[in-house]
């Protein structure tokens, strides 16, 4: 039998091998893990499902697989395997391949694969294609499966011309297998261009690892199909960051490290309240906006691989205490690479405190499909004009990016300055425990 | 003697039979086909499809000239001649089994009578009246169908114990008939007994009669058993048989009560056996199911390469036009064409009172197999056509897949549902949406409306109803 990649969660339907623990010939039992799998950030191990002795392994390290695709094939634990059943090729593609004669038979069916419609666009199982008797008679005659195409009248029925067009198709195809591969993939990107850097100095170099892949590519998503605007401000956290100081031993005796992104997180979900354009998504398929009536609000976490954004849940039902306790326990799971991916769907908005660090105002970028998010710089002490007296305030840098599809600069504006106030004035009533 | 040579033998001249060897002939084969029995046709003309009909169609006048009392037509109670009645539906027979003969000559198909014996798979013996005759063929096509099943148990030896066979004969109008078996038969000759002056006791061993059709479907036949009949009893074994003078007394058992009966007559209507036996298969390769039906592939090909079946005798839905269906595919094969029987829509029809039939997909089968469909329906009652004679329990149901609106099956009860069947069935096969049928004009005042109106219906626009949008 074979073991195939199961179903890893909502969203999730592929991944990059980064550990085999087995090999070929090696027994295992059932929910032994066999591989490790680097997916939409996280990494996770992968069990069997069933035991026996292994045949064959179809992945190796660094490979994207899919869900449902093949990792390895296990015999009978038993010395003597069971025979082995020949499978019977797929009529269609039988029927393909006789139609087909060239000069390189194993491009054309490479080739087909990609014309030819998704495995989804065949016909429901026990159901006839729809054609009338003298299409199907006339397509058993040709040896053409008229489950493989979509017919062109109503209802999807296959008529002539569809049956034509079909087969001239494949004709082209069979004719030039080459050309109708480059046709067939999507719009090739310019190639990039390999610099020899080495020219001018001495360097290293290090694999681009699957995170980093996956962050490039939703980086390069969201800064190509969404107009980003940040709003820049600053809030007085004088006097939070005295409330801070004068419960922070009460906190730690209960287990929880009060934190300013703690503070952030209440002030956010509470201004999300306020300005719910904040907390929704662009529906581009319904052409739909919709209103999120939770709030989960996504923490980017700095880890050495790269940047990790777990999400706390219903952030608007929790006290400062769970709030504190959950981000300290999430951020050291990230760290570790044990969040899992579950853990990392349904942000609703995202936070990004890079204060820990240093720095002052940034231009953080939307993490799709949500349509705002928000970064905070260093807190440090400024002149601040208040009334006459120019006073020593602590500052905190506020950059609030988002899709200005979505959001209008005068609601940023209105959200940015409800943000403010709240951070200048955080109720002690929130604090006390 | 010296073997007669021929391209092809089809043993068995029912509907699937005689309809092989004339296509057959038509693509230039020289054909021999052997039958039994004198009469050309088969169970289908001689003792199933045509004379059934012929009696319904008989008995529908008295019901007819019942009818019409309350429109101030009023007739006296008939009497009936059994003796002409007989002759009347002979007369049929002989007419289209001459009508068939003269088809065979014209086309150059020998026809042979007599018993037919596979030596081989390549020779089969004739038992004629002029003795025996071997016939050397290329290919075969077995069509030898199928018999009424009668259970040993009830298989008395009396002639008051009948099968469809005997039923079909009406040697008299008993007055007091048992019918063994709710299916199509033992309801089709139930009610030309009920309607030419019989009361009729139906037994049926399952808790529904006409088990096959959609529930709704069956319905109104339901409801004109309770009134026709004197009694239907469901959930019903029969035990035992015994003469009893000029009866037959009968043991039943319903819910664990026994009760034993006399009747005039019982008609045994509990399905049809094939009639492979004693055909010299044993020389051949050809192999049987359990229940003794030829295997056969989807080029209705048996396990000897030489040698088709059709028809009944290849099991699957013992119907007529099923086996035409498959003699046409068997002939094509052995042509050297490619052709198969697959998605072949075999519509069923039920000449009760009214008629139910259905094509494709029934809603219980949807279900069975958890296919997902939207039934829209059409109720008689909304049709003008219906009213004008008086019979509004109709209804014509479409069966539709959701996403592309495709029609995948059609069920119809009412007066006239087996002609009506016929669009449905083209609808079916041609991948008809429900939209094709709502675009295309049918008839007014007709029955054929109804299937345009319940194809409206599905989109929440037809004229005689008043539906929600879209059937749910």
């Amino acid at each position: 039998m074979d073991l195939k990649l199961p179903h890893l969660g909502e969203g999730a339907d592929s991944g990059t091998v980064v550990n085999l623990f087995v090999k070929q010939g090696d027994t295992i039992a059932k929910d032994q893990a066999i591989l490790e799998l680097e997916n939409e950030k996280a990494v996770a191990t992968i069990p069997a499902t069933a035991p026996g002795t292994i045949t064959q392994i179809f992945v190796k390290a660094g490979d994207k697989i899919k869900v449902g695709q093949r990792i390895l094939s296990l015999g009978d634990a038993s010395p003597v395997g069971a025979p082995q059943v020949a499978q019977p090729e797929p009529a269609a593609r039988r029927n393909r391949e006789k139609l087909i004669q060239t000069p390189s038979p194993e491009q054309v069916p490479d080739a087909l694969e990609q014309e030819l419609p998704e495995p989804g666009a065949e016909g429901k199982p026990g159901m006839a294609p729809a054609a009338a008797p003298s299409i199907r008679k006339l397509a058993r005659e040709l040896g053409i499966d008229l489950t493989r195409m979509r017919g062109s009248a109503s209802g999807g029925r296959i008529v002539l011309e569809d049956l034509r067009a079909y087969i001239q198709k494949l004709q082209r195809l069979a004719a030039a297998p080459r050309a109708a591969s480059a046709a067939g993939a999507p719009v090739p990107k310019p190639a990039p261009e390999r610099i020899d850097f080495a020219q001018w100095g001495p360097i290293s170099k290090k694999p681009i690892s699957p995170l980093r892949e996956v962050i490039a590519r939703r980086m390069a998503e969201s800064w190509t199909t969404t107009p980003r605007v940040t709003q820049f401000d600053e809030a007085d956290i004088s006097a939070l960051m005295a409330l801070r100081k004068k419960y922070a031993a009460a906190y730690e005796s209960k287990g929880a490290r009060l934190t300013l992104t703690s503070f952030a997180l209440k002030v956010v979900a509470d201004a999300l309240k306020k300005h719910p354009i904040f907390n929704a998504s662009l529906d581009e398929v319904a052409h739909e906006i919709v209103f999120k009536e939770y709030y989960h609000l996504g923490i980017a976490v700095d880890t050495d691989a790269g940047l990790i954004v777990p999400v706390i849940r219903d952030v608007d039902k929790k006290d400062l205490v769970e709030l504190s306790r959950e981000l300290e326990d999430l951020v050291g799971k990230a760290r570790q690479r044990k969040v899992s991916v579950e853990e990392m769907k349904g942000g609703s908005f995202t936070i990004s405190n890079q204060g820990g660090i240093g720095g002052g105002h940034f231009t953080p970028i939307v993490n799709k499909p949500q349509v705002a998010i928000l970064g905070l710089g260093r807190g440090v002490m400024k002149a601040v004009v208040r009334g006459t007296q120019i006073e020593p305030r602590l500052m905190l840098p506020i950059a609030i990016s988002y899709d200005h599809r979505v959001i209008d600069g005068a609601a940023a504006a209105r959200f940015t300055v409800d943000l403010v106030q709240a951070f200048e004035n955080f109720k002690e009533d929130d604090v006390k425990i | 003697m010296e073997p007669i040579k021929t391209d092809l033998v089809v043993l068995g001249a029912g509907p699937g039979g005689y309809a092989a060897a004339f296509y057959a002939a038509d693509l230039g084969q020289k054909v021999i086909l052997v039958e039994r029995e004198k009469r050309l046709g088969g169970v289908c003309l001689n003792r199933g499809c045509i004379p059934s009909k012929a009696l319904l169609h008989a008995a529908q006048t008295i019901t007819s000239a019942r009818e019409s009392e309350h429109r101030g037509i009023v007739f006296g109670p008939p009497t009936v001649d059994v003796g002409k009645l007989r002759t009347w539906k002979e007369s049929i027979l002989n007419r289209l089994a001459g009508g068939l003969e003269q088809l065979a000559k014209m086309r150059g198909v020998q026809v042979m009578q007599g018993r037919g014996y596979f030596e081989d798979s390549h020779t089969l013996r004739v038992e004629t009246d002029q003795g025996q005759q071997f016939v050397k063929y290329d290919h075969a096509i077995i069509a030898i169908g199928s018999k009424a099943a009668m259970p040993r148990d009830f298989d008395l030896g009396n002639p008051r114990v009948m099968t469809s066979t005997e039923a079909l004969e009406i040697e008299d109008i008993p007055e007091n008939l048992l019918v063994i078996g709710g299916g199509y038969i033992g309801m089709e000759l139930g009610t030309v007994y009920a309607t030419l002056g019989s009361k009729v006791v139906l037994i049926e061993a399952l808790d529904s009669i006409l088990a096959g059709a959609d529930p709704d479907l069956a319905r109104p036949i339901v409801a004109y058993a309770k009134k026709a009949f004197s009694e239907v009893r469901l959930k019903t074994r029969v035990g035992k048989m015994a003469t009893s003078g000029k009866q037959i007394k009968v043991e039943s058992e319903t819910d664990g009560q026994k009760k034993e009966e006399l009747y005039d007559r019982v008609l045994v209507a509990v399905g049809r056996a094939p009639n492979a036996d004693d055909l010299g298969l044993e020389n051949t390769k050809v192999s049987f199911d359990d229940k003794g039906f030829i295997h056969v592939d989807e080029k209705q090909q048996t396990t000897d390469p030489a040698i088709y079946a059709i028809g009944d005798i290849a099991g699957g839905v013992l119907l007529a036009h099923k086996a035409t269906k498959e003699g046409r595919i068997a002939v094509e094969v052995i042509a050297g064409e490619q052709s198969a029987f697959v998605d072949v829509i075999v519509p069923a029809v039920v000449f009760t009172d009214p008629e139910v039939a259905w094509c494709g997909l029934t809603e219980a089968e949807a279900k069975a197999k958890g296919i997902a469909v939207l039934v829209s329906k059409f109720p008689w009652a909304a049709s003008g056509r219906a009213l004008t004679f008086d019979r509004p329990e109709g209804m014509t149901k479409l069966i539709i897949e959701p996403d592309t609106e495709r029609i995948l099956g059609v069920g119809i009860v009412g007066q006239g549902a087996g002609e009506l069947i016929g669009e449905g069935v083209l609808a079916v096969e041609m991948g008809a949406t429900a939209k094709d049928l709502a675009l295309t004009v049918h008839p007014h005042p007709t029955l054929s409306e109804t299937l345009m109106e319940a194809a409206e219906a599905f989109y929440g626009h037809a004229t005689h109803t008043f539906a929600r949008k879209k059937a749910e």
